[in-house]
């Protein structure tokens, strides 16, 4: 991380993905993969290292939800791995208890050894070979919040196909998306990837650039009950330029040093921001759901 | 319904390596007919796992099929896997003698679930899980003994049509000759699937991609080009199958039930 001049602003930044297969159902197991990570990531200098979506749980729990559920201010490894966010910063998903008996799929952001951010999954898909809305209660906001590198919003992998609520994240100021994802690959027709990872792409691509932010997808890869998770962790800058993408079938480490002044050169060429009109769609969709209300 | 089939190898060579090493097994088991979907699968298991940790079990009905039992055992020889043949007219024979019949079917059922039973008996005693060979196209008409070749610990391409296969099949370099065989499902001698259930693979798998991937509507099915009695027959084998994939129905008593609400991963502790 380098500071920028007299600034207090940091103007490069490494960032890593691990994009990793976790163990189903095997907290401890999935920390101490944690940790391979995290020694890897402060080997390279890293700032901020992010894993993938349900990464110290894996992701078919069902009604495993209930064993692996922690709460982040009691949970032990919880505070091993707040102790190691003073050297790298983290990203991590996890199952949260955070009233009695509800259980949240959630992405913490971990940094100088404080929680700054618990992010509870909104969209829980829960149709064909989905059914994360029969374990997990449902998450309610969108909060973009406070980092070393700038305004931060996070989201958890369907929550990120909801344009609107990367717009939430958008007008409340993110510099930085942070989707953290567990996508099973569809479709093989053309390329050597599933038709699937193109369709996160287009999303990266699209909000990237439109909302001239950085945006940070890491998935996982391996199978669980025969779902093949794709992989294709990438980054998109500002510009909504490809900057890096992982492998979509094997584990993998991408390591990328971003530039955060590309925000900024972004929104003078783009500004979307500036112009953006937060009271009249808010005004709007009052209007839309009084309607159908009705 | 054209798949890129060096992506899809990958697939299946790292789900068989990965289920594998999840349950704990070094090694796979399947049965060699000698036709186009076990050679397939063998190819994949034997580049996932090392061809010595692979075994084919060839296991013909007496002298009938020799032409495939001699490409199976060639095969084998040619991946370099392990292969062994099993004559089951003994098992078959001792059973029929004492309740005959003359349901062609009832004795290929009979066949099919005689083989399942020396996989089953094989897998324990080499430690080898049972990889199994129907494909999407089977899987949907209901084509395959429930209990008897449908019975396996994973089926690889499970959600790949038999004309999917074909396109694996020459891109894994299978030798001509098994991939231009006509498929038979080896109940009776000259028995070939086309012939029994009236329609030609590439046709039903047409359908079938419209029906099941397209999500499309009978009707429109029919106003793109297929004979109505050829959609109707398909919808009706798919309806009349679901029970092959499928556990079998508990009813329900208790607050929580096996099939029901008991509900956890197939990969539990794994």
């Amino acid at each position: 991380m380098k500071r920028r001049g007299n600034c207090d602003n940091f103007s490069t930044m490494k960032i890593a993905l691990a994009q990793i297969s976790p163990h189903l159902g095997d907290v401890r197991k999935n920390f101490d993969l944690h940790l391979q990570y995290i020694e890897k990531a402060k080997n390279k200098n890293v700032d901020l290292l992010i894993f993938p979506e349900l990464s110290l749980t894996g992701y078919t729990l069902k009604d495993l939800v209930e064993d692996v559920a922690l709460s982040p201010d009691t949970n032990p490894l919880f505070k091993k791995l707040k102790a190691e966010s003073r050297k790298v910063s983290l990203v991590f998903g996890f199952v949260e208890e955070k009233e009695k008996g509800l259980f949240y799929n959630s992405a913490a952001f971990l940094s100088e050894g404080k929680i700054l951010h618990v992010h509870r999954k909104v969209f829980l898909p829960t149709y064909g070979m989905f059914e994360e809305g029969k374990f997990f209660a449902q998450g309610k906001n969108f909060h973009t919040f406070s980092t070393p590198y700038g305004n931060t919003g996070m989201m958890i992998c369907r929550d990120f196909l909801h344009y609107g609520a990367c717009y939430l994240l958008f007008a409340g100021g993110s510099d930085i998306i942070i989707v953290i994802s567990a996508a099973p690959g569809r479709g093989i027709q053309d390329k050597e990837a599933y038709e699937t990872n193109r369709m996160w792409e287009l999303m990266g691509e699209t909000i990237s650039r439109f909302s001239t932010t950085f945006l940070i997808y890491c998935n996982r890869v391996g199978f669980e009950d025969g779902k093949h998770f794709a992989g294709g962790s990438f980054i998109y800058d500002p510009m909504g330029k490809f900057v890096a993408k992982a492998s979509c079938l094997d584990e993998d480490f991408l390591l990328q040093e971003i530039n955060l002044d590309d925000i900024r050169e972004s929104r003078k060429k783009w500004p979307y921001k500036r112009d953006d009109k937060p009271e009249i769609i808010l005004e709007a969709l009052k209007r839309i759901v009084k309607n159908y209300e009705d | 319904m054209r798949i890129n089939a060096p992506f899809v190898e990958k697939i299946l060579t790292s789900f068989i390596k990965e289920e594998l090493s999840k349950f704990d097994y070094k090694k796979g088991i399947l049965g060699l007919s000698g036709g186009l979907d076990s050679s397939v699968c063998a190819v994949l298991a034997a580049k996932a796992l090392k061809p010595t940790n692979v075994i084919g079990l060839i296991m013909p009905y007496g002298e009938i099929f020799s032409e495939d039992v001699k490409d199976a055992k060639e095969f084998a020889q040619l991946l370099g896997i392990k292969s062994r043949i099993i004559d089951i007219s003994p098992m078959v024979d001792a059973y029929f003698s004492r309740y005959p019949t003359v349901s062609r079917i009832a004795k290929g059922n009979k066949m099919a679930r005689e083989r399942m039973s020396i996989l089953y008996d094989f897998s324990a005693r080499e430690k080898a899980l049972i990889l199994g060979t129907s494909n999407k196209t089977e899987l949907l008409l209901g084509y395959g003994t429930i209990h008897g070749d449908m019975a396996c610990g994973i089926n690889p391409f499970g959600d790949l049509y038999k004309t999917q296969i074909r396109q694996l099949a020459k891109h894994l370099g299978i030798p001509e000759r098994i991939r231009k065989k006509i498929p038979s499902a080896g109940l009776w001698a000259g028995q070939t699937d086309e012939k029994e259930i009236g329609l030609s693979y590439d046709e039903i798998d047409k359908i079938l991609f419209q029906l099941v991937d397209k999500r499309m509507p009978k009707k429109e099915i029919i106003a793109s080009g297929f004979k109505k009695e050829s959609v109707e027959k398909i919808i009706s084998l798919i309806k009349n199958s679901e029970f092959k994939r499928k556990l079998p129905p508990i009813p329900k008593i208790s607050f929580r039930t096996v099939g029901h609400d008991f509900l956890f991963p197939y990969d539990w502790d794994k």
